[in-house]
């Protein structure tokens, strides 16, 4: 999914910066819509906040451009994985330093590592299970409770950036049991970072704008271009404007129907599946509904909607969810596993669950709207589907708050939602099988409900092999398709990006690195 | 005038304790919660994590409790610490503020010498074309909402003429000047930084000519009727048939008398101006308190939008008192009674 260097040609940088000190000032502007709550990793968990903690810290691992089915060197130069699968052993790249010039020694890992899960931020769960230690200075070891597939793409999360510990020490950071009310470290690192990554943070306003500055002595392969880098928040309707008057050079946040005829001369568009799943379920607890806990009416449910429906509504770039992992990542659902509206047989089982009429009601949050697509649009289209074959649907839309509030005390008849993934594997869509994190207490999906769909996810955890690990997440998803959870659609991550801008790939976790950026 | 000011001020602070109590009671009321709105979808499902939430932000209190606090704190000026930003919200209102005030200013300055202008012409030419004109013009700058008009701006102004930025303060990359007001405008001008005083200039006409457009509406429509009720009066007719020259009888004779509506509908607007840099700070990514408070309100972030509303009232008590002098200088009477 590499997605520029296909634009009009332009052969001239896209700065809009002046000359100034010994070279080319170059500034790149990127437009975003905030969801940003901190710049000190242990913190940052939200989508601005990666493309931010990416660019201001390195991790141990990562991964390049758009492929995450790989992890690459990025503060470990190598390591190993032991025999049980439960203890990895990373040495340091020696030519790893701060951006201060000081070199990043295990001390910092383990100092950082240890932070964010005594922090008890929104990241800390990344760190559950595991323990770090460094034996020496340039050796790191992660024993995991557990055989985790997920670890090394865990590591690779930008909020598991690496800390200049005796920096953060200064300003008040602790990797101690009781970080969560000792640290007082996060103002500092919003006003400066201390990380080794490609760049430096000039100023931080959470709601406004971020700063960045090259980090000159960065020590990676891939020298960053621009001499300073410019994210705004800025309201989606005007993102296209700014590109298109080259006031910024790339926007995140439009729909595919904004960018539909702007591609060519002096900017680029594409759109992409992002990262997204939108998702419906019915509540498999009676006592919260009758009809949404009915096996046939869950059928009549899921053969009723008209999914190129909503496809039409995401617009182009957008693609029909197969199952609910995403198709980036490995175990994703071919599209021929996509379930079909079939009219005749949603009105059969709607018929063999006994249905009243009564109106069930679908709750989703009407304040957001991600990828151009509105819940508010998405459910009211739902319902028109639902109402074709019978199901008398009531539209309960609330702010996100509310209805969050409602789905995890699995209070929703039908939840409309989406999901990104925590960290790039497949075992993260467990949450959806009975007893997870969703499945389990937003849909009241009990363990002990489905052994065949249970067994799978126990296999799936233990599975190592890479080919088997994508045949049982598959074969879990098959089986999750036939039950309360229904994946919807990936709906399109647009760029719209001024054609000179080189470098720009979409990766699940960070959605841009600036530093790749030229 | 001394006592008159103090029961104001008096009444100001009464007013202001009252809004605290039901801001804080309906923030309480919305349904919610604001752990569940700070932290993740993983984070909300460790109970160690929540508590610590909770603890750090004083809500694991009874609800009258957390108020006894938060009333405790508000009188030695401390505003709670945002959950948001994770800075005390009085340093938050700080930085944020004078970028609104800066556009609320260049609002009000726009809105009172477009809309007095229009509404002496249309007063003046009354039941004429150009009176009609102003009237259709003013009556759209009141109805027309306000992100359409902020939209529809940014294509005419910056994509189709490319004349104006539309969005922030500055040009991106530029830096700010030397803090001494905190408004760009005025500390660029006062350290006679042109460049970024340009800069700065261009970027505020839209939003400031945005939100000025109902204001400019209302006060034109007011001017007008103001006018034409002080026109009306004897002395008026006495004063042209002494051989006044038009331009003394306008301004020295009917402005005067006049001013007193204006000054009323001015002060009124000034709310309006304030709810409307909500809108308007979002679509221009002004970096002012409507962005903070828009983005504190989605995040049930409570200490953030109780600082906000209580900075808004005293802004308003203090926008009103202010009004209420200028009455009494324009027309003692109103002192007296």
């Amino acid at each position: 999914m590499v997605l520029a260097a296909c634009g009009g040609g332009s052969e001239e940088n896209s700065s809009s910066g002046t000359s100034g000190g010994g070279g080319a000032s170059k500034t790149l502007v990127v437009d975003a819509v905030f969801s940003l709550k901190s710049a000190d990793p242990a913190h940052n968990y939200e989508p601005t906040g990666q493309i931010v903690a990416r660019a201001l810290y390195s991790t141990l691992v990562t991964f390049a451009g758009d492929d995450l089915t790989k992890v690459v060197p990025d503060l470990a130069s190598s390591w190993t994985t032991s025999e049980d699968g439960k203890t990895y052993t990373f040495t340091l790249n020696p030519a790893a330093k701060f951006s201060d010039g000081t070199p990043v020694t295990s001390a910092d890992v383990v100092f950082s590592l240890n932070r964010v899960a005594n922090v008890k931020g929104n990241p800390s769960f990344l760190m559950d299970g595991l323990t770090v230690s460094a034996p020496d200075a340039t050796t790191v070891v992660v024993e995991s409770a557990t055989v985790d597939s997920a670890v090394l793409g865990k590591l690779a999360n930008p909020s598991l950036g690496i800390l200049n510990s005796a920096k953060a020490k200064a300003a008040g950071a602790t990797d101690a049991a009781d970080a969560a009310t000792t640290d007082t470290a996060e103002q500092a690192l919003n006003s400066e970072s201390m990380g080794s990554g490609p760049y430096t943070l000039a100023s931080l306003d959470l709601t406004t704008e971020v700063d960045f500055e090259i980090n000159a002595d960065y020590w990676g392969a891939t020298k960053p271009t621009y001499t300073k880098v410019v994210l705004r928040n800025v309201d989606a309707a005007q993102q296209k404007n700014n590109v298109v008057t080259g006031q910024s050079q790339l926007a995140l946040d439009l729909s595919p129907d904004q960018v539909k005829d702007l591609s060519g001369g002096e900017v680029v568009s594409n759109s992409v599946p992002s990262q997204y799943t939108f998702y419906l379920f019915t509540n498999a607890n009676p006592e919260i509904n009758q009809w949404t806990a009915n096996r046939d009416f869950e059928d009549a449910i899921r053969y009723g909607i008209d999914y190129q429906s909503l496809l039409e509504l995401a617009g182009e770039g957008s693609r029909q969810a197969a199952g609910m992992i995403p198709v980036q990542l490995a175990g994703a659902l071919p599209d021929s596993d996509s379930i079909t509206r079939d009219v005749e047989k949603a009105k059969a089982s709607l018929a063999a669950s006994g249905y009243d009429g009564s109106p069930v009601q679908v709750s989703y949050p009407s304040d957001l709207t991600q990828n151009g697509v509105s819940f508010t649009d998405m459910a009211t289209r739902i319902q028109a589907n639902l109402k074709e074959v019978g199901i008398n649907v009531e539209l309960q839309g609330a702010p996100i708050t509310t209805v969050l509030d409602l789905a995890r005390g699995g209070k929703q008849q039908i939840g409309l939602w989406l999901w990104g993934p925590d960290f790039p594997d497949a075992s993260n869509y467990l949450a959806f099988g009975p007893g997870g994190v969703v499945g389990g207490k937003r849909v009241n999906w009990q363990p002990g409900s489905d052994p065949t769909i249970e067994a799978l996810m126990a296999k799936a955890l233990e599975t190592t092999d890479a080919d088997e690990r994508v045949a049982v997440y598959q074969d879990y998803q098959r089986e999750l398709n036939k039950g309360p959870v229904m994946s919807l659609i990936q709906p399109a991550q647009v760029f719209l990006a001024a054609s000179s801008l080189k470098g720009l790939t979409y990766n699940l976790v960070w959605t841009v690195n600036l530093g790749e950026l030229s | 005038m001394v006592s008159f000011i103090g029961r104001r001020l008096v009444a100001g602070v009464l007013l202001v304790v009252g809004i605290s109590f039901v801001a804080f009671i309906l923030t309480n009321l919305v349904p919610g919660d604001p752990a569940a709105a700070a932290l993740g979808q993983r984070a909300i499902e460790d109970p160690a994590t929540v508590a610590a939430f909770r603890a750090k932000y004083g809500l694991d209190e009874p609800l009258w409790r957390q108020y006894l606090i938060y009333l405790g704190n508000l009188v030695q000026g401390d505003l709670g610490t945002s959950q948001q930003t994770r800075r005390p919200v009085g340093a938050d209102i700080a930085k944020f503020l004078p970028a609104t005030a800066e556009l609320a200013l260049a609002a009000i300055v726009i809105s009172l010498v477009v809309g007095l202008a229009l509404g002496i012409v249309a007063a003046v030419y009354r039941d004429r074309f150009l009176d009609s004109l102003i009237r259709v013009l003013s009556l759209g700058g009141v109805s027309v909402p306000t992100f359409w008009l902020a939209l529809a701006a940014s294509v005419v102004f910056s994509v189709k003429l490319g004349w104006l930025p539309s969005t922030g303060q500055l040009d991106p990359g530029m830096d700010r000047p030397t803090d001494i007001t905190g408004m760009v405008l005025v500390d660029s001008l006062l350290t006679g930084n042109w460049e970024t005083f340009g800069s700065a200039l261009e970027h505020i006409i839209m939003p400031a000519v945005v939100l000025a457009a109902y204001t400019i509406g209302m006060i034109t429509r007011f001017t007008r009727a103001s006018m034409l009720e002080v026109l009306g009066n004897d002395y008026i007719r006495a004063a042209r048939a002494k051989g006044l020259p038009e331009r003394t009888v306008l301004f020295r004779h009917v402005l005067r008398p006049a001013l007193v509506p204006i000054i009323t509908v001015t002060g009124l607007a000034l709310g309006s101006l304030l709810s409307g840099t909500v809108l308007v700070e979002n679509i221009f990514s002004w970096p002012g308190m409507g962005q903070y408070a828009y983005k504190s309100s989605l995040a049930l972030d409570l200490p953030a939008v109780m600082g906000v509303s209580i900075v808004i009232a005293v802004i308003y008590v203090v926008v009103n008192l202010v009004v209420d002098i200028l009455y009494s200088v324009i027309d003692p009477r109103i002192r007296q009674g």
